[in-house]
């Protein structure tokens, strides 16, 4: 009876995987077959892809975008969303339910609207669009979940913490810098991550406030039209899957390490 | 300024919103005193204590420490250090490093700083913990780290908040015997809240009593136990038998009160300020009640009969039906050499005797 149960619910979890990585593990499959189109059966085993993926300048060029872009916006948007986790948990503000309610709207406004009317706003003030519009309408998005993020860990630790510290004579400034930021360091990287996550991939933002400089996903979307060009845009998908599976396992490596090596260092 | 309002605390309020947490508190606290605020939760005892910490403002009034008016000063320039209720132990720094976090400012060499918390932890029978983290840590141990931490700052003023609450029952008795030596070696003046009347009997020098933000009777443990001024106290710390009425005579020290359950109660105790006809409860500690098992022939007594009896192992209580009264008279007798079995299984009829001094006239509330 136990072993049945086990053999369906076996199944359900070997499908319910494959539902979730199959499709993605097509890309890397690609990659390295030594065909320009994208269709079974396999041909021969090549690194050609990797190799035309270096070479292509426009390409490394997105790359570079997405990350200054990414860094970036990962950076402000948990800088700000501290400051309003930090509000919101400190203070018992009036109205705050609605003010977080309000914060968040970003999240639940579907990205097309956002874009148009980022690019209406910043149109008619006269802003030039470039990776700067991109980079602050990824933040836009952003700063929600950063605070959603840094509010369940600034929550999560007794409060008296902040008190004794300041009860042993530093001020509040130095109590965040002694306390609350270390505390909250698991927080502020899973909020970092996040945040370059969604910016790293975000596309329809870039589509509408980006300009003659794209970011990888605006450039890997305007070369599906040339099937040359595709594998080496799969070669590059492969790398960053590769790359986001170690930063993920790091990421988690850093939070459970955090405490114990922090314990070591001086005062 | 002087020993004697070493602490001052003038007039204090403290509301929030509707609610007052303090009403109008005004008293003094010794220097080199153990002192209690002892309360039931939401007698404002904590919030008295956040307001000498900084931690609160108060709504109106005025807090002295060493002279100084507190008011304009922040937590972080209070002379005063706190061991707080979770011990608020930082999860991220080494025992070491929690007893030192307080000393950044008074920059300090590493050698010099070292020997600083070497002290400290010998302070607290914790030499060599140094290195531990502090999720390897007891609840007694923690407890300690707090007040290595906050004693480390040599502070004018120690404030406790429920220091022993989270502690097991053992812990705790060794820990009241512990913080009371503690606090004579180092002469620095403790403010400790509880809402533990046997804790703050065992440990203070004085404790004020609290209730619905007020501080209803500031004195020593014994003179608070045996000479209660309110009924609150009466009750709040230990138990009392309460029997109320009217004097019926009073003057030379001696009151008769007309009960209204068990008719006339003489008194030489206490609290001999009434005038006849004022409505009074005669109040009778449980260990002042004997239990005789023979009508006495002189004294005061009345006649009962058992109703319900609670071993407790060194003592029992005797819970004895009295005509005409709706609750039963609380006894408490020592089980000395078997004594509490041999008061009898129920509706056996006892006398109880009581001498007037022990009888306390209580205003009614």
């Amino acid at each position: 009876m136990k072993k049945t149960k086990f053999g369906t619910l076996g199944v359900y979890t070997v499908l319910y995987l494959a539902f979730l990585y199959v499709p993605v593990l097509f890309i890397p499959l690609f990659s390295f077959n030594d065909s320009i189109y994208i269709a079974f059966p396999l041909k021969e085993f090549t690194l050609r892809h990797y190799a035309d993926m270096i070479e292509r300048e426009p390409l490394i060029n997105a790359l570079y975008n997405s990350l200054k872009v990414g860094i970036v916006v990962s950076i402000v948007s948990t800088v700000f969303g501290m400051l309003a986790a930090k509000t919101f948990t400190k203070y018992r503000i009036p109205g705050s339910k609605s003010l977080t309610a309000f914060i968040s709207i970003p999240l639940v406004i579907p990205l097309i609207i956002l874009g148009i009317s980022l690019l209406t706003v910043l149109k008619s003030v006269g802003v030039t669009l470039s990776l700067i519009t991109i980079g602050a309408a990824h933040t836009v998005i952003c700063i929600p979940f950063a605070m959603f993020v840094l509010i369940s860990r600034l929550e999560g630790f007794d409060k008296s913490m902040e008190e004794a510290a300041q009860d042993l004579g530093e001020s509040p400034w130095m109590t965040f810098w002694r306390v609350t930021f270390p505390l909250a360091m698991p927080g502020i990287i899973a909020s970092l991550l996040l945040c370059f996550t969604i910016s790293f991939d975000e596309f329809i933002l870039a589509f509408f406030l980006g300009s003659d400089e794209p970011t990888l996903p605006l450039y890997m979307w305007s070369q599906l039209r040339f099937p040359a060009k595709l594998p080496s845009v799969l070669a590059l998908g492969s790398v960053i899957f590769i790359t986001s599976f170690f930063l993920v396992c790091f990421a988690e490596w850093v939070r459970r390490r955090g405490v114990q090596t922090q314990t070591g260092s001086a005062i | 300024m002087s020993d004697e309002s070493f602490i001052s605390i003038k007039n204090i309020s403290k509301h929030f919103g509707d609610v007052r947490a303090c009403d109008d508190i005004t008293f003094d606290i010794r220097r080199g005193e153990f002192f209690a605020l002892l309360g039931p939760s939401g007698c404002g005892k904590t919030t008295l204590l956040r307001m000498l910490a900084g931690f609160e403002t108060p709504t109106m009034g005025e807090i002295f420490i060493d002279g100084q008016p507190m008011a304009a000063i922040p937590p972080y320039e209070r002379p005063v250090n706190m061991v707080f209720q979770s011990y608020a132990i930082f999860p991220h720094l080494s025992v070491a490093q929690n007893i030192g976090f307080g000393l950044r400012k008074d920059k300090l060499s590493k050698a010099e700083m070292d020997k600083k918390v070497d002290e400290a932890l010998d302070l607290i029978a914790m030499a060599g913990y140094g290195g531990r983290g502090a999720d390897e840590l007891s609840g007694g141990q923690r407890q300690r780290v707090a007040l290595a931490r906050a004693l480390i700052k040599k502070p004018k003023v120690l404030l406790l908040d429920e220091p022993l609450g989270a502690l097991d029952k053992k812990l705790r008795e060794q820990m009241q015997l512990e913080l009371r030596d503690l606090q004579r070696e180092v002469g620095i003046t403790f403010v400790f809240v509880t809402h533990d009347q046997e804790e703050a009997l065992t440990m203070s020098d004085r404790i004020a009593v609290m209730r619905d933000g007020k501080a209803l009777e500031i004195d020593g443990p014994v003179d608070l136990y045996e000479k209660p001024k309110t009924p609150f106290c009466a009750d709040f710390l230990g138990t009392m038998n309460f029997f109320e009425g009217s004097i019926d005579a009073i003057g030379g020290g001696e009151a008769t009160v007309k009960t209204t359950e068990v008719g006339t109660i003489k008194s030489t105790g206490p609290n001999m300020n009434f005038s006849t006809g004022d409505a009074v409860s005669a109040a009778i500690r449980p260990e002042n009640m004997k239990i005789s098992f023979d009508k006495p022939t002189s004294g005061s007594f009345m006649e009962g009969k058992v109703r319900a009896s609670a071993f407790l192992g060194d003592r029992a209580h005797v819970y004895i039906n009295v005509e005409g009264r709706k609750d039963p008279v609380l006894t408490a007798m020592q089980n000395m050499g078997g004594a509490a079995s041999r008061v009898g299984g129920d509706d056996h009829t006892v006398w109880l005797t009581w001498s007037d001094e022990s009888v306390i006239l209580l205003p009614q509330e």
